[in-house]
């Protein structure tokens, strides 16, 4: 069954009004979770549904009829049935600068989508674990959008990860690995210096240690920052270009030595070049 | 006619041999998939295991036997009467000089080589450097929390960096010098299984050990079986050993292209990050 042919059955729903001019959105909102638990158009958007023909454009406006709210506002749309999460994610950094007047800050809809939001355990919802990484590198690899905020974010955040044990089995069919949100927290995400984040120094033994990742890891005494490539010095020298100096040497010898004899001793069979 | 047949292997070092290569390709194939998690045969290789956790509990296993073995055959030499034909030696700098002479068409004589070419040598301690690195590396990757009690995360970046270099190395070193030196190049070499080198081999792969063998040659020494009795071929075996060297060389064309291929990446990846 098509989306519109799914709004067209449902005779009875308010939205249904709504789809002879909001086509595209209706029909985006028909595949969302809120149309399944029957939540409709005036529920978010306010308005009388009610009202056919000319009179729409007029009387629909008269009636408390919101279109899009302003980005500040989205929260509030949102709190009218999920008040106990829009206040975790009013402490985050996302809604402390977006009430600084940083518009561009995620706000509810960034990460769920507007109509057709679907619930985080659908795989198919941009808000889902597997789907995170590129759902942040949206905003947080795009360097216009990140120096627009203030300078000093990171943008190689996602390419690091992509380096990590977390990223390459995740991808390898692993489950249940690290995203960015089981470290960095999906609604309450704080800046690194925020003593109530998740990846404040002395909260990562327990944001490591959640049960199914790494429990009973309360003492570890060193750490470091997983997205930074540490360096260890050996002598003054990075032990890291130490070790790849070694092995690219050892690299070459092995080609040049393996392969070139095997090459010439392959052409030695075939009596392609003259023996003295 | 008869035939001396020449003792090379004892049957620990056959059942040695076996395990570690077994373990060493389990390694490799349950391992570089999750190094470039985007290539169309890393998903391939981990599904025919049996998904991600197979891949990651093979892993495991054949780690421990690779460890197992290596610490076996060490504490087996420590105990039994030291030899020492396997050390280098200045002879062996004038055998690889003769061998790229001899490659080069700069002369007709193959180098004599003793009971280990320098090549050997060199695979044999390539085999015992690799396994203390990829087994110190891998426990300290295996159980990462527990090693940053003592470590810092650096080392643990570190030990991540030689455990994918020196599986690079090694695999190039195994999959193209020794499958093409000891069993294509000899094809087909049985002396894995049996033990035992026929004199013919003997006179061509190690005459100076021959040499020395047949000097003091006795009738009934107990390291050479003689006399034995070797069947002649039939046209219908010279048949199925083509069609096994022609698979086998298929097999061995096909792996090397892709350790060449992963060999071309690490060494990208490296040039990129620590010259360029």
């Amino acid at each position: 069954m098509t989306a519109a042919g799914a709004v067209a059955a449902s005779g009875e729903r308010e939205d249904t009004s709504c789809f002879q001019c909001h086509s595209a959105q209706v029909q985006e909102f028909a595949k969302s979770v809120h149309y399944d638990r029957n939540i409709s158009c005036t529920d978010c958007h306010g308005g009388d549904p009610h009202i056919s023909g000319a009179a729409v454009s007029v009387s629909a406006m008269s009636t408390n009829f919101t279109g899009a709210p302003a980005r500040i506002n989205i929260t509030e749309t949102c709190s009218k049935c999920h008040s106990e999460v829009t206040g975790v994610y009013k402490e985050s950094i996302h809604w402390k600068e977006l009430e600084k007047g940083v518009t561009i800050a995620a706000t509810c809809t960034d990460c769920h989508g507007v109509h057709g939001i679907l619930p985080s355990t659908n795989p198919n919802s941009s808000a889902n674990l597997e789907n995170v990484p590129v759902l942040c590198a949206g905003c947080h690899e795009n360097q216009t959008k990140m120096s627009a905020w203030y300078y000093g974010i990171k943008t190689d955040r996602f390419d690091t990860y992509k380096k990590s044990y977390h990223y390459k089995a995740l991808l390898s069919g692993g489950k249940g690995l690290a995203t960015c949100t089981d470290c960095h927290e999906n609604h309450n995400t704080r800046n690194e210096s925020d003593p109530g984040s998740a990846i404040y120094a002395a909260n990562l033994a327990s944001t490591c240690g959640k049960s199914g990742c790494h429990p009973g890891n309360s003492a570890v005494i060193y750490g470091g920052k997983v997205h930074e490539g540490q360096s260890v010095q050996l002598l003054s020298i990075d032990t890291k270009a130490l070790v790849t100096y070694f092995y690219i040497a050892m690299i070459l010898f092995e080609l040049v030595f393996t392969l070139g004899l095997v090459g010439l001793d392959i052409t030695s069979k075939f009596d392609i070049r003259r023996r003295r | 006619m008869v035939e001396l047949k020449f003792k090379r292997f004892t049957l620990n070092q056959r059942i040695e041999h076996i395990l570690f290569f077994t373990s060493f390709i389990l390694l490799a194939y349950t391992g570089f998939p999750l190094k470039f998690p985007d290539e169309w045969w890393s998903r391939w290789m981990i599904e025919s295991v049996g998904g991600f956790d197979n891949r990651t509990l093979i892993h495991h296993i054949s780690g421990l036997v690779m460890i197992g073995v290596s610490a076996y055959h060490v504490i087996y030499h420590i105990l039994e009467k030291p030899r020492f034909d396997i050390l280098f030696h200045p002879k062996d700098i004038n055998d690889f000089l003769q061998q790229v002479k001899y490659s080069l068409g700069f002369s007709s004589e193959h180098p004599k080589a003793g009971r280990y070419t320098w090549k050997q040598k060199f695979e044999y301690f390539g085999a015992g450097f690799g396994a203390v690195i990829m087994g110190f590396t891998g426990i300290l990757m295996w159980h990462p929390f527990e090693a940053m009690r003592y470590f810092p995360l650096g080392v643990i970046q570190i030990a991540n960096l030689f455990h994918t270099w020196e599986a690079v190395l090694a695999s190039l070193a195994i999959f193209i010098g020794h499958f093409y030196d000891e069993h294509l190049g000899k094809f087909l070499n049985m002396s894995w299984l049996t033990g035992t080198v026929s004199e013919e081999e003997m006179r061509h792969e190690h005459p100076a050990e021959y040499e020395g063998i047949m000097g003091s040659y006795a009738p009934g020494n107990p390291e050479m079986n003689v006399p034995e009795v070797r069947s002649n071929s039939s046209a219908g075996s010279i048949m199925i050993m083509g069609f096994a060297k022609l698979l086998f060389t298929i097999v061995f064309l096909a792996i090397s292209t892709w350790m060449l291929w992963i060999s071309y990446q690490v060494l990208v990846e490296a040039v990129n990050t620590y010259i360029l």
